[in-house]
């Protein structure tokens, strides 16, 4: 019964792409036989300023309520209704933007387009949570984040991912997240944004492309316990990296540990880790060391290979920028033309290009040669962020207790209660029956 | 399992919720195929229809039936959104239900765990970052594999060095097309390449001897557009809303050489905007550098054919927004093209000159212009030691440098809608503000010269459609009411009037000594083109005339309203008609 439920319930996620696929078809242009002009295509008007600083408002008390919930109150259920609150605000009536995972991209493109202004808001957004990481963990990814609350809300049966291949995939988001700064600093787009695979969801439209992304995911999702947020969400990789410096931190019991391993069942992340004391098992403290020294040793020759590598990106990852996208086209049509239908975006763009092939080839060719520098720092940050992981998989990390990983726990609270103590805390079973410490 | 009622109803909650969602998928997705498989734009009604709307542009049944069911479509098309939208809802709640049933259900049947102590802890640890260390090589592997692909599959064709770079076409130091060299002065000056000759005057520098009739051949299209001349070869355009093409003339003979039309123009949209009847799609005339002939049409396609009749190029420069239809000529500098494309009501509107390579139709420049729409054709003079193009619309009279498009100077004087383009004449540029008065302005001045610039005028019968004639230090003009003017061009003196009462809408030309007077219902007049008046001869052409003459070789070619005309010197033989 209970694999049907889950079967209809995939199912559905999966026609969801359907019905937005429908909602993304447009009127043609109207056939109007005279007099009537085309009105001009606008942008919307930007977001009243009273209603930006509302929203950071809100966002500044939904992280202050998550910090209490976690600390103070200890309350799941608290954090639950946050998460909703956030899904509806954040997600629903925002439609996601604007949002703390894309806005570092707003930060790197001010740095390096002097034009642009970064706004207050965005400053707000990208930096309260990392400010609140620092001191206090992951209270964002807890209650804040629109699209935690969607996965978190989705997941049914989780099944434990198992932590090796969990600890791999942790480096993607920090691929991702050199991606998305590199092609903002650049000023091509934030990409960030644009493959975010659950904003779609929010905004009921979307490409066929990222919502397919965006549906698989909230199908692993019923199973894997916040997939996006685990092994892609690049604004995750940057709260991990605070969290591992919080002065406070996520704590299953105050009390001394049973080691009953009900807070390491509990946790649908597998962010729990267990105790593993330092200078023991078969290879012993010296092996470890000497493992140690190799992986710094071969930290700047990935830095470099990693760079080297990224150089030879550049004229690919430049062709993602429309202008370098147009000037190969231009170039491609001179050499071997396509007959492009009237009208279309095609033959209009090369229509354009045609009329100053110079700008175009200039324009591409100093986006060229940012997108070389560009990319020989993304290859050098992946070669950086596989080698740091190397090290840190290399050092022992002399844990005696259960408890949650700095950097991988969200806070979600649901390990609270699993715990015995908590539970004979909180009055809701004798004492006598805690188990005894190990 | 447990079998409470509670968790019964939250079964049955979840199969429901599931079997709603399935319903709701299948409508929205046979919704979304149906919509795709009918797009209710390409039904065969509306196409036919729009196929009929082709070939009878002025069909208004046609044209009332495509807007109903245009309207049809489109409500149609709103319901089927609105539909999609509650789908999406109802889709939203249905999700909510199945998922918030099934994870509870879910819940309610898990197996509280009963984990055993783990004494094996720290060994466990160190076989997990074994693992993981593996795991991350692995990880590694595929997301370079995955930026190789991404880099092969992404080749690309721009250079990787600045040296390579200036190899690319339209670079500075690609391999272009050859540069071409124009035309000797002298050529132009013996063809007619343009409207009302090579410097837009109207004057020929060959004598004109005679109005016999050499040769008459039909126009496939109409079109107000002038005749232009080279060599042996006049060109003429013409047009409709389906179809706009250039005709070639054997200039001994009047046969016709070829027919092409201008279509397929890249960007141009399908459907052309309406004109009216009495300005035709082809009311601009053409141009020609001598290796290319140009023609511009009313619906924005601008298209460069070579001699042989094969198109060189095609370009869109619509839309024109033109309240009676777009209708300056095309202009000349070397073998660059000179667009005036004025348009609007409003200065606003986006009003600009372009210069287009005559060879490749690449922009050169181009220039916004302060004005609102207008119907004259620029002129390029040599004037106080520089060239300048001169251009007319409301409410600026203004000159340009053709190199690079730099406005030279600017003179606030034309308070009405401009049709008569201007002429250069004993040093100055004679213009006419319709309904106002006939200007000369000197053009040595630089920035805003409104107050300073203005040489002389006159008030006493201004003309509102024909051009002025600028022949060597004597100007002519005809009003539309067929008075005839001669002025000195230096100081606006008037030598003589003489009146032929008849409507006249072609500007007059000057062949040698002669001035050319082509009233519309055909009456052909000779005047001395001088201080004096003297009437050299007159005839009659059973034909509608619009167009302005053009003369080259000693011949003079006319466009009548079905007709081209060439009219030769005594003795010359009417050709065979072809």
């Amino acid at each position: 019964m209970l694999r049907r439920l889950k079967f209809l319930g995939a199912l559905g996620v999966m026609l969801l792409l359907a019905w937005v696929v429908c909602a993304e078809q447009r009127f043609p242009p109207p056939d109007f036989e005279s007099g009537y002009r085309l009105p001009p295509t606008s942008a919307p008007a930007a977001r009243q300023l009273w209603r930006q600083y509302a929203d950071a408002g809100v966002f500044l008390a939904a992280l202050a309520a998550a910090l209490w919930l976690i600390y103070k109150k200890r309350s799941r259920r608290g954090l639950f209704w946050l998460s909703l609150f956030s899904l509806a605000y954040f997600g629903f009536f925002r439609k996601g933007c604007i949002c703390a995972i894309g806005s570092p991209q707003n930060i790197v493109y001010a740095l390096f387009d002097p034009d642009y202004a970064v706004p207050v808001t965005a400053l707000i957004f990208c930096f309260a949570p990392i400010v609140v990481a620092l001191f206090a963990g992951r209270a964002f990814c807890a209650g804040v984040c629109p699209q935690g609350a969607l996965q978190d809300f989705m997941l049914i049966k989780p099944v434990t991912v198992p932590p090796w291949l969990e600890q791999a995939l942790s480096v993607i988001p920090y691929v991702f997240l050199g991606a998305g700064l590199i092609y903002a600093g650049t000023g091509t787009g934030f990409v960030i944004c644009r493959y975010d695979p659950l904003v779609p969801f929010f905004r009921l439209s979307g490409g066929s492309f990222i919502l397919t992304l965006g549906a698989a995911f909230l199908l692993a999702g019923m199973f894997v316990g916040r997939p996006y947020c685990r092994f892609l969400c690049p604004y995750g990789g940057l709260l991990r990296l605070a969290s591992l410096a919080s002065k406070w931190r996520v704590r299953v019991t105050p009390d001394a540990c049973t080691q009953c391993r009900l807070c390491e069942q509990s946790c649908p992340f597998g962010a729990m880790r267990e105790p593993a004391p330092a200078g023991t098992g078969p290879q012993g403290l010296g092996a470890a060391r000497i493992r140690l020294g190799w992986t710094l040793a071969l930290l700047p020759v990935l830095v470099a290979a990693g760079a080297w590598a990224g150089s030879k990106l550049s004229p690919a990852a430049a062709q993602l920028d429309p202008a370098v996208a147009l000037a190969e086209r231009y170039v491609r049509q001179q050499s071997a033309p396509v007959q492009y239908g009237l009208m279309t975006p095609e033959a209009l763009s090369l229509q354009r290009a045609s009329d100053n092939p110079e700008a175009i080839l200039k324009a591409a060719a100093d986006l060229r040669r940012r997108f070389d520098l560009a990319c020989w720092l993304f290859g050098g940050w992946i070669g950086l962020v596989i080698g740091l992981k190397l090290l840190a998989l290399s050092v022992l990390p002399g844990r005696t207790d259960y408890e949650p990983d700095r950097g991988a726990c969200f806070g979600c609270a649901r390990c609270f209660t699993a715990c015995p103590n908590e539970r004979v805390r909180l009055g809701w079973m004798p004492a006598a029956e805690k188990p005894a410490p190990l | 399992m447990n079998t409470t009622p509670f968790h019964r109803a939250l079964w049955l909650t979840g199969w429901i919720a599931g079997l709603f969602c399935l319903l709701v998928c299948a409508l929205l997705v046979y919704e979304h195929f149906a919509a795709a498989v009918n797009d209710p734009w390409k039904a065969p009604q509306l196409l036919a229809l729009k196929d009929k709307l082709a070939a009878e542009p002025r069909n208004e049944a046609v044209q009332k039936e495509i807007r109903r069911l245009d309207q049809k479509f489109r409500q149609k098309t709103r319901l089927r959104l609105a539909l999609d939208q509650s789908g999406a809802w109802l889709l939203l709640g249905g999700t909510l239900a199945l998922v918030l049933a099934a994870g509870k259900a879910a819940a309610l049947q898990r197996t509280p765990p009963l984990p055993q102590p783990k004494t094996d802890a720290g060994e466990q640890s160190l076989i997990l970052a074994s693992r993981a260390r593996r795991s991350l090589g692995g990880v590694a592997l595929a997301v370079a594999g995955a930026l190789l692909l991404i880099r092969l599959g992404n080749p690309s064709v721009l250079p990787a060095n600045q040296a390579a770079g200036q190899k690319l076409p339209g670079q500075a130091g690609a391999a272009q097309t050859p540069a071409e060299e124009a035309p000797a002065l002298s050529e132009f000056q013996n063809n007619w390449p343009r409207f009302r000759g090579w410097d837009g005057s109207g004057a020929a520098a060959q004598t004109n001897s005679g109005t016999n009739v050499a040769w008459r051949s039909p126009i496939p299209a109409p079109g107000h557009s002038s005749p232009v001349v080279w060599g042996d070869r006049v060109f003429i355009s013409g047009g409709t809303a389906a179809k706009r093409e250039v005709f070639c003339y054997n200039v001994a003979s009047g046969a016709l050489l070829w027919q092409r039309a201008v279509e397929q123009v890249p960007g141009s949209p399908p459907k052309v905007p309406e004109v009216p009847e009495d300005t035709t799609y082809a009311a601009s005339t053409m141009a020609t550098d001598g290796r290319r002939v140009y023609a511009i049409f009313a619906n924005g396609d601008l298209g460069a054919l070579n001699f042989d009749g094969s198109v060189a190029w095609t370009k869109y420069l619509g839309p024109l927004k033109n309240p009676y239809g777009y209708a300056a000529s095309l202009a000349l500098w070397g073998t660059n093209l000179l667009v005036q494309l004025d348009a609007g009501d409003t200065p606003e509107e986006g009003s600009k000159l372009i210069s287009l390579q005559g060879a490749n139709g690449r922009v050169l420049w181009e220039r916004s212009r302060p004005v609102s729409a207008s119907w004259a054709t620029p002129i390029v003079v040599e004037a106080a030691g520089r060239t300048q193009i001169i251009t007319l619309s409301k409410p600026f009279v203004i000159a340009y440098a053709p190199a690079d498009g730099t406005e030279l100077w600017r003179a606030d004087l034309l308070a009405n809608e401009v049709v008569p383009s201007p002429v250069f004449a004993g040093g100055l540029v004679v213009l006419i503000n319709p309904a106002d008065k006939l200007l000369a302005l000197r053009p040595d001045g630089a920035g805003d010269v409104t107050k300073t610039c203005v040489a002389w005028t006159n008030e006493e019968n201004v003309p509102d459609i024909p051009s002025p004639a600028g022949g060597g230090d004597l100007v002519f003009t005809v009003t539309s009411m067929g008075m005839v003017k001669c002025f000195e061009a230096r100081d606006g003196k008037k030598n003589w009037e003489t009146n032929f009462d008849t409507e006249v809408k072609a500007s007059p030309g000057i062949a040698g000594d002669r001035l050319v007077v082509l009233s519309v219902n055909g009456l052909l007049v000779l005047l001395r083109a001088g201080r004096e008046l003297e009437e050299i001869g007159r005839s009659q052409l059973a034909d509608k005339f619009i167009a302005s003459p053009a003369f080259a070789g000693g011949r003079i070619f006319l466009r009548g309203a079905t007709n081209l005309y060439c009219l030769g010197p005594e003795g010359v033989q009417p050709a065979k008609q072809p």
